[in-house]
């Protein structure tokens, strides 16, 4: 207790906080509110997600089934047909090797099927939200804050929620992904689209360019620099939240991080971190290399 | 202005004096609030008895078993770890006592931790015939796996626990793989806790590794079921809680031995709160009743501690002097 105090009237120095009675009363009301929606509500959820559910089992069990060989075959197809550059993907083929060698294949195969629905997903979801955002001033109020909380909430604040309504695996591991990664993608499709010039829009509307028109060959070729940006940092972010996953029971490289955390093993935790790393290099360079292509006016400046 | 200047400093002065001589016979320990819900009221118990009673100066840092105990090895930090679980660091913690670095005080847990496999006490209601492991095993339909349902599931303990090890030794020796069970892994405190909650909610049933006492056990009553055979400590220390034992046997849990543990500096600091630290202890009906206080009021583990103090003076007025527990009652 500062001296001051001693002198202060007490309202001042000790904030007047509602009764602890009260504050009690509300929490218990609000938990016992969840339990009731997850006791009438929770099968109808599960079934609803229970598509998800099997898409994810497939493709897990896709990975870590098929002979590695496939799947290094593929990823190198898939490496070079999008980035049509030979060094990333000799890079691709040379941590991946790696990868098999230390032992993590599998490990990463299920967190590479994971992250790949994970990304998937948040641009599915984060590229119309972004152009909403763009086209309407009140819609951008209105998204901002929801992003803010979405990329600050500590996320066992709405695991703990979300593993009482759809128990532990890969579904809520998917959410958890998800809120965490889909912020940048909306916040940069929307900058993106934002900064276009808006004498090329003018132009473009002196040609009489619908709405439709516009957006698809004006504006997002212009924004896509940006959104590209918005892609990488998802991928990113996908793969930091992959270990934060494991701890509701996804497995993967995620499960050995946090094991060699609990345990103390630097040596497999750095292992399996680099695994990841690896895996984000790859993905981000495909796509960085892949957005180059596709947009024919990198050189482009926005004014 | 210089005045009043000069007084404040003064009064500061005299202030972190008065302050100093009474942390003259306590001086600044650091407790360890563990991260699940007994431990972290005994630290605040701790804390409540050692600030009020003994005018020591006490911080708690957040815990973990493997972390805490390493950093308290290596780097005497924090001086106290009120409730240690030291089946999981037996051997490095015998050498350290050995060398005089920590020291066992209380046995907290009086009748120590209890670990097992545990079923929902209303599945266990409505099935009679389920009374040990192998029964359950018997029963894959009733038992549904969190990702796949046409398949039946034993939870295990967290990545990284020493309970893994064991119970996954226990699920080969079983052969639960054949009964259908696949071993899932819950990947952390949070994950195990909510699966059981998730079961209790939708009325499913769950098979799994869990210990009291806790939280949830006060919340949701679930029924443990016996392994058939006694605890055979020495094929437990020579195969079940060794990761990869070729050939394990089904065994029962051991009572885990739950000590509180000390640094050689907070004897030294503290040492007029040594006799409190070497008495503390308590049995399991008291903290599943504490723990089930908090649950039901959402109360942190702070106010579990002052309910504890409040409601149980008979047991820990036991622990200090006359004149140490009228100080605490007085502060409560």
């Amino acid at each position: 207790m500062a001296s001051i105090c001693s002198v202060l009237p007490a309202l001042l120095c000790k904030f007047p906080a509602i009764d602890e009675s009260t504050i009690r009363l509300a929490r218990k009301t609000v938990d016992d509110g969840f339990k009731g929606f997850v006791r009438s509500y929770g099968n109808a959820i599960d079934t609803v997600v229970q598509p998800l559910q099997w898409f994810l089992n497939y493709l897990e069990s896709l990975f870590v089934g098929s002979p590695w060989i496939v799947i290094l075959a593929l990823m190198i197809a898939v490496v070079y047909f999008g980035s049509r550059n030979i060094a990333i993907t000799i890079g691709t083929a040379l941590s991946m090797i790696f990868i098999g060698l230390v032992g993590l294949w599998n490990d990463t195969m299920i967190t590479l099927a994971m992250v790949t629905v994970c990304t998937l997903i948040s641009i599915l979801i984060g590229i119309p939200i972004g152009i909403l955002m763009a086209r309407s001033d009140r819609v951008q109020a209105f998204v901002n804050p929801a992003l803010d909380v979405m990329q600050t909430m500590p996320s066992f604040v709405y695991l703990i929620p979300v593993v009482m309504v759809f128990g532990i695996g890969k579904v809520p591991g998917l959410i958890a992904v998800v809120i965490y990664a889909v912020p940048p993608m909306i916040r940069l499709t929307n900058l993106g689209i934002r900064l276009v010039d808006k004498e090329v829009l003018e132009a473009a509307d002196a040609f009489g360019s619908s709405g439709w028109q516009k957006l698809k060959n004006v504006q997002m070729p212009l924004a896509l620099p940006t959104i590209m940006a918005g892609i990488n940092q998802t991928i990113m972010m996908s793969l930091a939240m992959v270990v934060v996953a494991s701890m509701i029971g996804v497995g993967g490289l995620g499960k050995n991080v946090l094991q060699a955390i609990a345990n103390q093993f630097f040596t497999v935790g750095f292992l399996n971190g680099f695994a990841l790393v690896g895996i984000a290099i790859i993905f981000d360079r495909t796509s960085q290399a892949f957005g180059k292509r596709l947009q024919k006016h990198s050189e482009v400046i926005h004014g | 202005m210089k005045k009043l200047l000069a007084s404040t400093i003064l009064a500061a002065g005299l202030y972190a004096l008065a302050g100093s001589a009474q942390a003259a016979e306590c001086g600044e320990v650091s407790i360890a609030e563990m991260n699940w819900a007994s431990a972290g009221v005994a630290a605040q118990v701790d804390k409540f008895i050692l600030e009020n009673g003994y005018g020591c100066t006490v911080t708690l840092v957040t815990g973990d078993t493997m972390p805490t105990f390493a950093s308290m090895n290596e780097k005497a930090q924090p001086d106290m770890a009120p409730e240690l679980w030291v089946n999981a660091v037996r051997t490095p913690l015998d050498a350290a006592i050995k060398e005089g670095r920590l020291i066992e005080a209380a046995k907290i847990l009086s009748e120590g931790g209890v670990e097992g496999w545990w079923i929902p006490k209303f599945l266990a209601d409505a099935h009679p015939d389920i009374k040990t492991v192998q029964d359950a095993l018997k029963h894959p339909e009733l038992f549904p796996a969190p990702e796949d349902s046409s398949k039946a599931a034993v939870h295990n303990c967290p990545s990284g626990w020493n309970c893994q090890v064991s119970t996954a030794n226990l699920y080969k020796a079983l052969d639960a793989e054949k009964a259908g069970f696949l071993l899932v892994d819950t990947g952390s405190a949070a994950g195990l806790d909510g699966s059981i909650a998730n079961a209790f909610e939708k009325k499913t049933g769950w098979l799994g590794y869990y210990w009291a006492p806790t939280a949830i056990l006060g919340k949701y009553e679930m029924t443990r079921l016996s392994f058939g055979v006694d605890h055979d400590k020495a094929e437990w220390d020579a195969c079940t809680a060794v990761p990869d034992c070729p050939a394990p046997k089904v065994n029962s849990y051991p009572v885990s031995d739950v000590f509180t543990v000390v640094t050689k500096s907070f004897a030294d600091k503290a040492s007029v709160a040594m006799d409190y630290v070497k008495a503390r202890k308590w049995d399991n009906g008291t903290v599943n009743k504490v723990l089930a206080w908090m649950d039901q009021n959402q109360g942190t583990n702070e106010d579990a501690a002052k309910h504890f103090l409040a409601e149980f003076p008979d047991m820990w007025t036991q622990w200090v002097s006359p004149e140490v527990a009228e100080k605490v009652k007085a502060a409560l």
